[in-house]
Formats: C-alpha cells, structure tokens, sequence
C-alpha cells in the first residue's frame, strides 16, 4: 500500500467532490430551486440591512460603508464552512439512523471521508455577493489597494473561516454524546448571524459571551479592524489567526473522538 | 494455511441506561442516571484460517453484529484481543480497512446518485487499486454475473436484489483477505439469492478471500458455508463443521398433517403410537417431530394413513432458529 499524502487527499476529494455535483445536477428541479431560495436568502439579508441604515445612518461610530464592509467580510467567510461542511448537518441524522458506520470502512480519514461527501454549491452564490459587498464597502470607504493590505484580508478571512468552522464541527460532534442535539448546532449557527455586526453594539455580558464563549466576534468583528481601524487593533486581532488554527484542530479532535465513541445501532 | 482472523476471550460490554416508566420517572433520569452494563459479546474466541467461509449464525440481538463491529475496527473490545491479519483492528482502523471488504446490514455503501462504474472508480482510487488490478477485477466479474446492465445504471434506480450483488462486487472490488457479508440475501427472491450466493462462492475461490457470513438463511449456510460459528446472548455456542451439525439436528424433520376431529386429542393418540417422535398441536396442525435416524418420515406417514384420514400435510426442515434453539436447550458435544 503506498503512503497517503496530501496530493492522495487532494485528488480523493475532487473525485468525491465531482460525484457529489453529478449526483445534485442529476435532480434538476431540486438544484434550480435551491439556487433560487439561496439567492433569495442573500437578498433578503441585505434588504434587511439596507433598511436598518436608510434609518440608522451610523452605529455605535459605524458607519453604513463600514457596517457593510463587516456584511461583505462575514459572508465571504462563512463560504468554507457553508461549501465544504454542509455535511455536518446530516451528522445526527446519519448517527441516528445507523448510516454513519459506512463511512468507518473506508482506509481514509474519517473526518475527511465525511466531509468530502458533499460539497454545498449554493455556497458559491453567497461568495460572489459577499465578494461583491466586499469589494463595494472596500471602494467607497477608500481603502488603499495594497499587496500587504490584500494579504492581510485573506489571512483574516482564513481565519474566520476556521473559526467558524470549527464551531460547527464542535456543535455537530455533540450528537455522538447526546441523542436530540440538533438544538445545538441550530444555535451555534443562529449566533453567526450576529458575526456581522461590530461586538460593541453590544451589552459587555454578549461581548463577552461572543468573544470567549461562542467566538462569533472573531468571524468578522475583530479581522475587520486590522483593515478597518488600523490604529486601534487590540491584540485579540492579531492573536486570531492562532485562535482560529487551535480551535480548529480542537474541534477536529473532539469530532474523531465523538466518531470512535460510535457503536452504531444494531441491525 | 494461516490464520487470517484471531479472536482470544473477547468480551464487549456496553453500559445502558435503566429507563424509569412514566414521566415522573423520565424526569428522575434527568437528574440521576442509573445505568447498568450489558454483555454484548461474553468470551468469545475463535480461530478463522484465510480462505475460509465461515457462517456466523444466532438469533436478533445474539452479539453477531457487534463482534463483527470489533472485526472491523468501529468497536474497541472492552478485554481480550483481536488480531486481523496481525493487525489490532481498532488501533489501526484505516490500515485494517484497507484489507477488509463489507456489506453491512442492507445499508448500501455506494454512492447513491451514481452509476455503478463511477463508484468502482472511485473506490479504486481510495483502495490504491491498480490498473492491472482494477481491470482484472472487471474482467473476473464479468465473466461471473452480468454486470453490464448494472454498471451504467445509478444505484438508487436498481432493484434490492441487484444493489446487494453491487455492494458484493464493491466489497471484493479492492481484493481484500476478508469480506464481511451481513444478512446479503435478506428480502431477496430465490433466483437472486442463488445468484448472489454462486458469487460469492466463485469469488472465494478464485480469489482465496475469507468471508464471514451472517445470515437467518439455512439456505445460505447450506451453499456456501463448511464452518459454522453460533452464538446466543453474547455466548458461544457451537463452533464446528457443519456436517458435525448436521448429524446432530439435521435428522430432524417436521411432518405436518391436517386431520378431521378435535387435533389435540388425536396429537395426544398419535404420541403414544409413535413414542419416538414429538408430536404437539396448533389449531390447524398436527406436528410430528420426526428423527429420521431412528424412524424414516414416509413410514411415519404411511403408518398415520392407516389411522388416519390425512385431509393434507406438509414437510419441513429443521430451521436455523430451531437448530440453534435446540443448541441452546440441549448444548452439543
């Protein structure tokens, strides 16, 4: 048997990958209306925050441009997660109903072997508007084009995207230990609807909850002040990068561990 | 010969929760859990030479699946010691993978929206299977079943019968030493179960796999298996060749017949004229336990025409179930 590698994983992955499109595109009124539904849903987002500023014009010393920078950056973000980890959403069910133990057979990573099954493409509809958003704010608000300033914003977009990332592979992991946990992981991804907005707007205990408990500040809060407001980052920006790759491999390890807890129901 | 699979007083608990009745006593497992332990799995050891059939029989719930579970990896033993191949399947899940092939309670593996062909390549290319190899796999199945019609055809189109013979042909695809086979001829009709159970003997030949089979089937053991291994409540019962078995319980034969009048008082009539048999009533039959070493079923039936106006009768054979039913109230050896 020859050695696994990273290019072995690579090249499984866009197999696996490939057979997951072929597989969506073979429903093709499922694959149209959900392209729909999700364009709707970015719209939808939006025209919510459009009207908050059309009566807000700043806050808490936010600007709209500002506020829609943050909007932009938390939506290219949580592309990663939404893309290549949908397939935590199935995990209770698949746990549930006895299907996981299929993909203990395989002589791959497990973790990867499950992940890689399916790849959300309605995830890419979501990166061209965040993209868009992004690129918007970045014009308007002047901001300088620079090679350090570019590599700054796709290390911090790296980074939020680990977070949160890893926020979902933690609340996921929670149905190998407790029966019902969809509510779980339905919370963990309600709270990264307020990823967007700056943690100050905040009361302190919901700064505090979002910065140290359920780290939603970091997916856009605090990457966006290295670009946004250079002069005033505290060290937790520059610390994030860190605190995204620890969290990540943390929760990578507490899903394995989840997954070898598994017993799989009889049949 | 070399033994493939090494089993040595296993033993595999698992601790469940003792549920109260009612919701008061749901809501006293809130707050204090009490839980007690299972034997799943209760000393079990057993050796496997490699090319083996062995079948691996008992009843719902006897331990069968989770010894297989520890077979291949997904279970840890809670003591005792499993070697696969020389290989501790649970440390070394994915190297032990690499060497085993499973189909798994009727839960397809393959991938779902998929022509066959794809999935194949696919697993080729987790398995590291080589062209050689891969194209010499295709050639053998090919000359074994017709797969033609099944390897252009997305699995969730396929009957039952032809998504088990798929899930066999992936199972063997990377030319693993084992091949775990769960329940593969559940639900099937009888054509495609002797298909499916020619297959798998054609491939243990050709390709010297061991394969581990469960089944309720007699049929299935009959076919394919010289070995058969039983347990009962995580217990081993019997661990043998089968002609050992049969010339335990295979002698037994059931002789239902049908007769005018109350049925229990003539059962009671036809006991005493057949002292070597178990004769006992339902309401529509009379059943005659026959054991055919010491008296042959057609001079029961003949000696029961005398007597009796049989209106109509049956035959059968001694089942799984009652073999092992009978292993376990009686014990063998």
């Amino acid at each position: 048997m020859k050695k696994k590698n990273l290019r072995f994983y690579i090249r499984i992955y866009f197999k696996i990958l490939a057979q997951d499109l072929k597989s969506k595109m073979s429903y093709r009124a499922d694959f149209i209306i959900s392209t729909i539904g999700m364009i709707l849903t970015n719209v939808s987002g939006f025209i919510g925050f459009w009207i908050l500023f059309r009566n807000f014009p700043s806050i808490n010393g936010w600007s709209y441009h500002e506020m829609l920078f943050l909007y932009g950056f938390s939506l290219v973000a949580l592309t990663p997660v939404q893309c290549f980890f949908d397939n935590n959403w199935n995990l209770r069910g698949n746990v549930y109903s006895g299907d996981f133990i299929k993909y203990c057979f395989r002589p791959i990573n497990l973790f990867f072997y499950y992940q890689s099954e399916v790849f959300d493409i309605k995830g890419l509809g979501q990166l061209a508007f965040g993209l868009g958003t992004l690129i918007y704010a970045w014009i308007k608000l002047g901001l300088a084009v620079t090679p350090l300033m570019l590599l700054k914003t796709l290390v911090f977009l790296l980074t939020a995207s680990l977070i949160m990332i890893a926020m979902q592979n933690a609340a996921a992991a929670a149905c190998f230990w407790i029966e019902n946990s969809f509510y779980v992981l339905d919370l963990a991804m309600r709270f990264k609807e307020y990823a967007k907005y700056p943690v100050t707007i905040f009361s302190p205990v919901f700064r505090f909850i979002f910065t140290f408990i359920f780290p939603i500040a970091f997916i856009a809060y605090y990457p966006s002040l290295v670009i946004l407001r250079p002069d005033e980052v505290p060290v937790l920006s520059w610390l994030s990068p860190v605190i995204g790759i620890v969290f990540f491999y943390v929760s990578y390890k507490i899903w394995m561990r989840g997954a070898t807890r598994y017993s799989g129901t009889g049949s | 010969m070399s033994a493939i699979i090494e089993i040595k007083n296993v033993t595999k608990e698992f601790k469940v929760l003792n549920r109260r009745e009612g919701l008061k006593g749901s809501l006293r497992d809130l707050f204090s859990r009490d839980y007690k332990t299972v034997r799943a799995v209760d000393n079990i050891s057993m050796t496997i030479e490699q090319g083996e059939i062995v079948g691996y029989l008992g009843p719902n719930g006897a331990g069968k699946s989770t010894t297989i579970k520890m077979m291949t990896g997904v279970l840890e033993p809670t003591s005792g010691e499993i070697l696969i191949g020389g290989v501790v399947p649970y440390q070394n899940r994915t190297k032990n993978a690499q060497e085993i092939g499973v189909v798994f309670g009727q839960r397809s593996q393959l991938w779902w929206a998929l022509p066959l062909i794809e999935s194949f390549r696919i697993l080729k290319d987790i398995y590291q299977i080589t062209d050689a190899d891969y194209e010499g796999m295709l050639k053998l199945y090919r000359s074994l079943v017709d797969i033609e019609p099944l390897l252009h055809k997305p699995v969730r189109q396929m009957s039952l019968g032809q998504r088990t013979l798929s899930d066999i042909l992936a199972a063997f695809l990377h030319n693993p030493k084992i091949v775990f086979l769960d329940e593969p001829t559940i639900g099937l009709d009888v054509s495609m179960k002797a298909k499916i159970r020619t297959l798998i003997h054609a491939l243990n030949r050709e390709k010297h796999t061991t394969v581990i089979l469960t089944t309720h089937d007699m049929g299935d053991v009959d076919a394919l298996c010289q070995r058969i291994v039983i347990i009962d409540k995580g217990k081993m019962l019997y661990d043998n060749d089968i002609e050992h078995l049969k010339g335990f319980f295979g002698a037994y034969r059931t002789l239902k017949i049908r007769v005018d009048g109350d049925l229990k008082a003539q059962a009671e009539e036809i006991g005493k004229a057949l002292p070597d048999c178990a004769v006992s009533a339902d309401e529509d039959w009379i059943s005659v336990l026959v054991n055919e070493e010491k008296q042959k079923v057609m001079d029961v039936l003949a000696q029961l025409q005398k007597t009796h106006r049989i209106r109509d009768m049956q035959l059968e054979e001694i089942s799984t179930e009652e073999v092992i039913k009978k292993i376990y109230e009686e014990g063998v050896q």
